[in-house]
């Protein structure tokens, strides 16, 4: 700016200083610069007026009002993000991730017949309590109860009744359930002993209400030997020559190891090896596959079994996961690797280093469904039935066995069950086009083994049996494939994996949120936060008083949402509003007029700073003279 | 109790008793066959006068589920299809994939497959909802997603409302929660033949479906690949529901051309001989055991049969054990059987059908079908009443029209007696043209010529529904039911357009290939093209497919505006040279505002004083020529002013020439 040099360069050239001397007395001031006085007076040194800030006053006005604009502007170019309660957001994750959630659990110990001897209920309680400490250790694993939990006994005597300070309301055992003659000899039939003790429990069950269930084992004295059973509600039994110690030893490992740990090792569910969907939804989609439709076709009445068989399952399983169940059958599906052939066993083997293969996705159109939208999750079951060639087709475990099941599970994606065709001669007894129809009592056991594999999709145990340190157990099977107490530990499970999962999920976003400053936040995302916010606590509130299938319900509904806040399809958003583009636009404005009013101001007060002294140094001269 | 009262009583007893016994008998029927599913599949083959060959597969899948209750369990149906229904209340949809333009005047405008397969290029979707009208809008967007995903394609694009139109009348007899897209500049594809197969039971690893050899078919002049289904009963809660889903894939190839000959005699050359193996590169292994039927047809068109029968050859050839011959060509291995059309008008010229079953042949040997033809023989084959065309006039990227042109086939005479309207003699045809928002189409501008002379719209119009555009919100629609005198040779039909301006985010991505207007769609309702044959067509899917009545159908072709693009780094370039402007002025206003004036030329005055040489005052001169502003020179100050006149002078007229200039050529 040509204005701007020459009002700045001629008092900093040296050639020019005395010509400057005229030229730098302002112009209200030269005519009365009298000759006289000129040789006192050095008009680069000194000024006789004092310097006027009209200039000055203009510029730094822009300026300032510049800096004033800015935070209008700001304002007016941001964009809209719901307020998001992220103080909260990140409570509820650091406070679920550093203190597990625990669930206060019931126990109650029930010794029948015997002596006398045994009379002190408040202390074996204690005794029992403190054996299941021991027991438990220093196991962190979330959805167990850890050390949050309560021992009652009750003592049926001969003479009469003890029962522990601790069974305050009176919903405990009743004595005399079980003086009937004809269950002393019935001890051995497990079922029916399982329909007695929850008859004689369930008056204890109903009046614990919300605040938690009551697991329950029944200790009777008897000459034979020691058996240890877990019915298909919340109780088990031991009968068997017991001395104190070792009832107590037993009572203590069945309530730890099967009540709160359903009988494994590991105690939460991995993130990986969780089979529900992040909606809370599983699909349960069944697919029967001819291998070979030249060879037979095979038929199923779905229909039927789904109504008998696979329906309770799924209404059981209700507040884990809201299940939906669909079939269909598929033709030309070979599996994509070759089973070799056994004499000995007169069939095809294929081991499990071939399980990898077994799946061929190229010819296996299992496909998703309209049922699964978003993020719920497919477990496949397929009923694979292999062609003639390799007929029948088994399974070689490991050890060199054969499978009893023939099938086999891949976590997450499903289960796999291999049906062989009976007596692999398919031309026999049949309709004229190999056109059959699975018999029932085939189908009965295909659905036993899928009740298998989804136990384990779910992370239970297949067998019904638990082998602990001091003695095997035997858990008895549900008709509805998941025992009460088993769906007890699973609501506790997944409550907290649901809970554990909401809450990063959400610290993400809220970490997410906050390191992107230009990113939208729709209302909605703020919602589904407050929502799932909401769930978590509920969940939280029902967990800590022990009502597991509402805090399993409530979890569920946290994550779902906690999900949907985080993959709201507005957050892809993000990068078409980027802060490179807010500089693209307002710099070709900005960038120069902010240099032009810069460089005016500091030239302005430069000059003034100059001007002033040049005045003063006159004045003082003035003085002087 | 007299006679006349016993008899009714009788009568009520033996009501009551069938009350008793039928429900139990129907009980029995339903729980024999609470689900019954059907597949057949078929495959039609026909010459077509210019060397080619039309393959026609036909895949039907029928479900009937008497007590449907939510959840069902299929066994030959697919899943995705029963749940797709179920979920979008589909009541009938049609979704094709077309690469090509089927050829009206050589392969035929007026047979149920012309009028049936013959499809607009890229993808057509139309569907018919069983909802009330304020869900059907979501319930289609939602349908193209599924779709989209299903069939590995962009139908969900039809997703935008720019994009899809509810026509009244004009496409579909009937009216109702229809919605129609195109998306004509869709790639049809391998990935999309793909999940069309893996709908059928079989897929392609047994069945007919196992000819289709991925080039061969692609390599095809036309290739329309179609999925059609009806429901019933799904909406309401009626007991039985059914769907039928119709698969077809149309293909015209041309026979590998190796054994042709030139007949000399004739001078028309040789049909080409073929088989299954030469056009496909494949044969028929296996049959799908899972389909009801399956079955080949070879069908020889009623201009052909009337030309051999011309040149004196019988249609009943003589047959022997592996080869039917005649004079004019050989087929082997010989056809199940021979079925002639039915066709009560003229008994001359009728079609004829010869059926191979593949479960006869397979069992054997990979069933191959050979034609070798013997004679040269030329025919063409029948045509719908009118040829329609349809063009872009105009230039430059302001206006234009769209023309459709209706020429006359010569023999049209002869099918004349249909349209009787009044005591004239007329020939009715529909036109549904769907438009894009961006072409603004005026539609009072509408003008019909019929054989060139210009007719006021009223004389031929019989009925016109007209649903203009809305800018960025619907597209517009014209039905229009046309009545043409019979004498008609040719007619046209005007419209002009403006076109319109996107938003520059609107563009498509390659915005300068030009936008898509999609077909139009022809329609002669009085002309019905079937074919009855004198089987029982219940049998056969295709059959009873060729028997059904349908309108003639005729598609125009896609047309393509090239609209003014933007340059798409406009924006920013605007941004930047408003805000150099902005800065530029506030700068020199600034700069303007504090300025001391007399300061500075005392400054000039002084340093012009005191440096007076010349290289100095030369560069000086320039300098301030260069500032726009005169040098001030005192030694002597006589001359300068005056060429400091000169150059303001000269300045002031030039700026008016300027002013004047501008004004002339820009500002009027």
């Amino acid at each position: 700016m040509p204005e701007i040099s020459r009002g700045e360069n001629p008092p900093s050239e040296p050639s020019t200083k005395n010509s400057d001397k005229m030229a730098e007395t302002s112009a209200g001031e030269s005519e009365s610069t009298p000759e006289n006085q000129s040789e006192l007076f050095d008009s680069s040194k000194m000024r006789k007026t004092k310097p006027g800030i009209k200039r000055l006053s203009l510029t730094l006005c822009v300026l300032f009002s510049f800096l004033l604009g800015f935070p209008f502007l700001l304002k007016s170019v941001e964009i809209y993000r719901s307020p998001l309660p992220f103080k909260y957001m990140d409570s509820l994750s650091s406070v679920i991730e550093s203190e597990p959630l625990l669930f206060p659990c019931r126990f109650q110990a029930v010794f029948l017949g015997f002596n006398d001897e045994l009379n002190d209920a408040d202390k074996l309680g204690s005794l029992i309590a403190d054996r299941m400490r021991e027991v438990v250790g220093h196991d962190r694993a979330c959805g167990s109860c850890r050390n949050n939990f309560t021992v009652s006994v009750s003592l049926e005597l001969e003479k009469g009744c003890v029962q522990s300070e601790n069974g305050e309301n009176g919903c405990l055992w009743q004595c005399g359930l079980l003086k009937d003659a004809d269950v002393a000899t019935k001890w051995k039939d497990d079922d029916f002993v399982d329909e007695l003790l929850d008859n004689a429990l369930s008056g204890g069950q109903k009046c614990s209400g919300s605040n938690g269930k009551v697991y329950s084992i029944v200790v009777v004295e008897k000459d034979e030997e020691v058996r240890a059973v877990v019915g298909k509600h919340r109780h088990g039994w031991i009968i068997g020559k017991l001395s104190k110690e070792e009832a107590v030893e037993r009572v203590a490992e069945i309530f730890v190891k099967v009540f709160i740990n359903g009988g494994k090792e590991e105690g939460s569910i991995h993130g990986e090896f969780m089979p529900v969907g992040a909606d809370g939804r599983v699909v349960l989609s069944f697919s029967l596959l001819n291998a070979d439709p030249h060879d037979w076709i095979y038929n199923w009445d779905f229909q039927r079994v789904n109504e008998i068989l696979v329906t309770p399952v799924v209404e059981a399983l209700a507040p884990i996961a809201n299940i939906s169940v669909e079939s269909q059958i598929l033709y030309h599906t070979p599996k994509s690797f070759f089973s070799h052939w056994d004499d000995q066993r007169g069939a095809y083997i294929y081991d499990s280093k071939d399980l990898p293969f077994f799946v061929n996705s190229n010819e296996w159109h299992l496909d998703t469904s309209t049922a699964a939208g978003g993020r719920s999750k497919i477990l496949h079951i397929v009923v694979y039935i292999p062609s003639e060639r390799e007929c029948p087709l088994l399974l070689q475990l490991p050890n060199g066995e054969i499978s009893m099941t023939n099938g086999f599970i891949s976590p997450m994606w499903g289960g796999i069950i291999v049906w062989n065709p009976s007596g692999c001669s398919g031309h026999s007894g049949t309709t004229t086009d190999g056109r059959h129809t699975i018999p029932f009592k085939d189908l009965e056991n295909i659905v036993e083994v899928f009740m298998g594999q989804l136990r384990q999709l779910f992370g239970l145990k297949s067998e019904g049996l638990y082998v602990g340190s001091s003695d095997r157990v035997k858990l008895l099977a549900s008709e509805r494939g998941f025992s009460n107490w088993e769906l007890d530990l699973l609501a506790r499970q997944h409550t907290c994996f649901n809970l554990q999962s909401c809450a990063t999920t959400l610290g993400s976003l809220s970490r997410l949120v906050q390191s992107l400053p230009r990113m939208i936040i729709k209302d909605e995302i703020g919602k589904q936060v407050e929502y799932s916010l909401q769930a978590a606590n509920f969940a939280q509130s029902n967990a800590s008083v022990g009502a597991y299938d509402d805090s399993a319900v409530l979890s569920r509904q946290a994550r779902s949402l906690a999900e949907d806040s985080f993959f709201h399809p507005s957050i892809m958003s993000v990068s078409y509003y980027s802060f490179e583009h807010c500089f693209a636009v307002y710099s070709p404005f900005f960038l120069p007029v902010a240099l032009h009013v810069l460089l005016a101001a500091v030239k302005e007060w430069k000059r003034y700073k100059q001007e002033k002294s040049k005045y003063l140094t006159w004045k003082a001269k003035e003085v002087v003279s | 109790m007299n006679p006349s009262m016993a008899k009714p009583n009788w009568i009520l007893s033996l009501l009551i008793l069938c009350c008793f016994i039928f429900p139990s008998v129907l009980f029995a029927t339903i729980e024999e066959e609470s689900q019954k599913e059907e597949f057949n599949e078929e495959l039609l083959l026909k010459p077509l006068p210019d060397r080619k060959v039309l393959a026609h597969f036909h895949f039907d899948s029928k479900a009937n589920f008497f007590s449907y209750n939510g959840g069902f369990h299929l066994h030959l149906f697919p899943k995705a299809i029963y749940q797709l229904v179920h979920k979008f209340h589909v009541k009938e949809m049609e979704l094709s994939f077309t690469q090509g333009r089927w050829n009206y005047e050589r392969w035929g405008g007026f047979d149920p497959i012309s009028s049936s397969n013959a499809k607009p290029p890229g993808v057509e979707l139309w569907a018919v909802f069983d909802a009330p009208p304020s869900q059907v809008d979501a319930l289609w967007k939602n349908l193209t997603h599924t779709l989209s995903g299903l069939f590995c394609s962009s139908i969900n694009f039809l997703e935008s409302s720019t994009t899809y139109s509810a026509p009244d009348w004009g496409f579909r007899a009937y009216s109702g929660s229809l919605r129609y897209g195109t998306l004509p500049r869709e790639a049809v594809c391998t990935e999309n033949l793909t999940p069309w197969l893996k709908l059928l039971p079989c897929r392609d690893k047994a069945g007919l479906a196992e000819l289709m050899d991925r080039p061969s078919i692609y390599r095809g002049f036309y290739h329309s690949q179609r999925l059609h289904l009806v429901s019933s009963g799904f909406g309401s809660n009626s007991v039985d529901s059914e769907i039928e889903l119709e698969q077809t894939l149309t293909v015209v190839l041309q026979p590998s051309t190796q054994r042709w000959a030139t007949s000399y005699s004739t001078g028309s050359a040789m049909q080409p001989s073929w088989s299954l193996r030469t056009i496909f590169g494949r044969e028929i292994n296996k049959k799908c055991i899972l389909a009801k039927s399956s079955n080949v047809y070879l069908q020889l068109d009623r201009g052909l049969v009337s030309e051999m029968k011309k040149k004196g050859f019988r249609p009943d050839f003589a047959t022997s054990d592996i080869s039917i011959t005649n004079p004019a060509f050989e087929l082997s291995p010989s056809p199940e059987k021979m079925i002639r059309e039915v066709d009560n008008l003229n008994d001359v010229e009728s079609s004829i059908l010869y059926v191979f079953v593949i479960e006869k042949y397979v069992d054997a040997k990979p069933f191959d079908l050979v034609l070798t033809w013997k004679l040269p023989v030329a025919w063409s084959c029948s045509q719908a009443p009118l040829l329609a065309n349809r063009f872009l006039m105009g230039s430059g990227n302001e206006r234009g029209a769209i023309v459709i042109s209706l020429k006359s086939i010569n023999h049209h005479q002869s099918l004349v007696g249909t349209g009787a309207y009044g005591e004239k003699c007329n020939l009715h045809i529909n036109v549904f043209q769907v438009v894009p928002w961006y072409v603004k189409v005026y539609y009072h501008t509408l003008r019909i010529y019929i054989n060139g002379q210009v007719q006021p719209a009223a004389n031929v119009t019989r009925k016109m529904r007209v649903s203009p555009s809305e800018d960025k919100v619907s597209p517009g629609a014209l039905e229009l039911a046309l009545a043409f005198p019979c004498s008609m040779k040719s007619a046209e039909l005007s419209l002009d357009f403006d076109k319109g301006f996107l938003h520059i985010d609107e563009y498509p991505p390659d915005a300068n290939q030009g936008f898509d207007i999609p077909s139009a769609l022809i329609s002669f309702p009085d002309f019905h093209s079937s074919i009855s044959f004198a089987e029982d067509s219940s049998l056969s899917p295709i059959l009873s497919r060729l028997k059904k009545r349908s309108p003639a159908l005729a598609y125009t072709e896609v047309l393509l505006v090239p609209l003014t693009t933007p340059d798409f780094s406009m924006p920013y370039n605007v941004i930047t040279i408003t805000c150099t402007v902005f800065a530029l002025y506030f700068g020199s206003l600034l700069n303007v505002l504090r300025r001391r004036v007399d300061e500075e030329e005392r400054r000039l005055e002084e340093r012009a004083k005191r440096k007076s040489g010349k290289l100095r005052q030369q560069l000086q001169k320039l300098f301030a020529r260069v500032r726009g502003r005169p040098l001030e020179q005192h030694p002597n100050p006589s001359a300068p002013s005056s060429s400091k006149t000169n150059s303001k002078l000269i300045m002031k007229v030039g700026l008016m020439v300027l002013i004047a200039v501008v004004w002339q050529y820009y500002l009027r």
